[in-house]
């Protein structure tokens, strides 16, 4: 697993200041709208290393295809980039998204999976929501990244696995070689902890 | 109004990709007609954009930024265009799967009320299909082997636990009874996403089991 451990081994949650990530939704504002390569290239230089860590969490990629994926994630930001509504998603969850999407694909290619439908295929058209609505989506971001910190660690590792490796319920049970019961449970309880936290 | 809808289990599955693909595209058919787990899915999003970004960064070369600086004028992709001609005014996900109208699919009569056409995801181990109730029409007592994921596209049904509409979603584990009929007034046209087919209970019907053997991919 590729999170940060700190001395005690445990994963290190210290809350970003709000300057940084303004400092990439604006970077990613400025590729959107000017097509500003400055602005891409310091935003690459940033993320490209994540989207490499990301690709090998799991290790279930070569490094050869890692690189590939950080190519496909990065030249995707730079077409998707006009699409980046700052008020709505913050930008590390957007690239997410695009690098999750992108590697699900890679995978299924890989498996010469035969199927017609993309990852982007299931996102569905952004529209306009009430702007009490963005106000409330844009705080939980910001929350949520507070929040992950005060996560028990056995809760903390099965989300990581999830959403890093990309791992069901079933395939995180076996690999940990937990009952898939506590799998679950651990799972909801930490969703639960963090939308409770979210609301207070 | 949509009233039933997936578990935080499955959103937060289909949220770190984790789903397979027939049960992905089931969920996020359903996502088209419920904005409030459109913002749980974004929620649940954070969850992994905040691991994402601590993560413990990779070394990037200066030649990987090269090359993709060299490909951003590259011509972009040709994207799949909707279906205008289409009628069925389906979530594009599904457009696409079903390529044009109801009418235009593969049915199969499976019993007076009951036609059954299979749609095809690539999913190796789920099938993707849609049933077509006529109104009022009634599916024989059944059984599921194993889970099934319904998503009502038109029309409704009731069965033993309740009244279900366009765009609700309902999840049945295998040892589920059920005996849905459609509601009065209009065919029920629902998605059913299977890892094992289903079971008729009724004597009278179990001959028709075997016309129901899995169809996934």
């Amino acid at each position: 697993m590729a999170i940060r451990k700190d001395a005690n081994g445990g994963a290190k949650w210290n809350a970003p200041t709000g300057r940084r990530t303004d400092e990439w939704s604006q970077a990613l504002v400025l590729v959107g709208e000017s097509q500003d390569r400055g602005a891409f290239t310091r935003f690459f230089r940033h993320f490209a290393p994540l989207i490499k860590a990301f690709a090998l969490s799991g290790s279930s990629l070569s490094a050869a295809h890692a690189d590939e994926l950080v190519q496909e994630v990065m030249l995707k930001v730079w077409q998707k980039a006009g699409g980046f509504n700052p008020e709505k998603a913050a930008a590390s969850t957007w690239v997410y998204t695009i690098a999750r999407n992108c590697r699900t694909d890679m995978f299924r290619r890989l498996q010469k999976f035969d199927t017609q439908l993309a990852a982007d295929d299931f996102e569905l058209e952004s529209e306009e929501e009430e702007s009490f609505v963005v106000l409330h989506t844009r705080r939980g971001a910001e929350r949520v990244r507070e929040l992950m910190g005060e996560l028990p660690p056995d809760q903390a590792q099965i989300l990581a696995k999830v959403y890093m490796e990309g791992k069901s319920h079933s395939e995180a049970a076996a690999e940990l070689d937990l009952p898939l019961g506590t799998v679950k449970s651990r799972v909801r309880l930490a969703i639960q902890k963090l939308q409770g936290m979210m609301e207070a | 109004m949509v009233q039933h809808h997936p578990p935080t289990d499955f959103l937060t599955e289909y949220a770190a990709s984790a789903l397979p693909v027939a049960q992905s595209a089931c969920v996020a058919a359903h996502l088209s007609y419920c904005q409030r787990c459109r913002q749980a899915v974004e929620r649940l999003e954070d969850i992994g954009g905040a691991h994402f970004e601590r993560l413990d960064p990779q070394p990037v070369g200066d030649s990987l930024l090269e090359r993709v600086l060299a490909r951003l004028d590259d011509p972009q992709p040709l994207r799949y265009a909707p279906n205008e001609a289409s009628d069925t005014q389906l979530p594009g996900l599904l457009d696409r799967l079903i390529n044009g109208d109801y009418a235009d699919l593969v049915w199969k009569r499976v019993t007076q009320s009951l036609s059954v056409s299979y749609l095809k995801t690539g999913d190796p181990n789920h099938e993707f299909a849609l049933y077509r109730i006529a109104e009022g029409g009634r599916i024989p007592e059944h059984t599921h082997g194993g889970r099934e994921m319904t998503l009502v596209l038109h029309g409704g049904f009731a069965d033993e636990s309740g009244d279900y509409h366009q765009g609700d979603f309902i999840v049945r584990e295998g040892w589920d009874k059920h005996t849905p009929v459609a509601l009065e007034g209009e065919e029920c046209i629902c998605l059913a996403v299977m890892d094992a087919p289903l079971q008729f209970t009724r004597l009278r019907h179990r001959w028709l089991n075997p016309l129901l053997k899995l169809h996934a991919g």
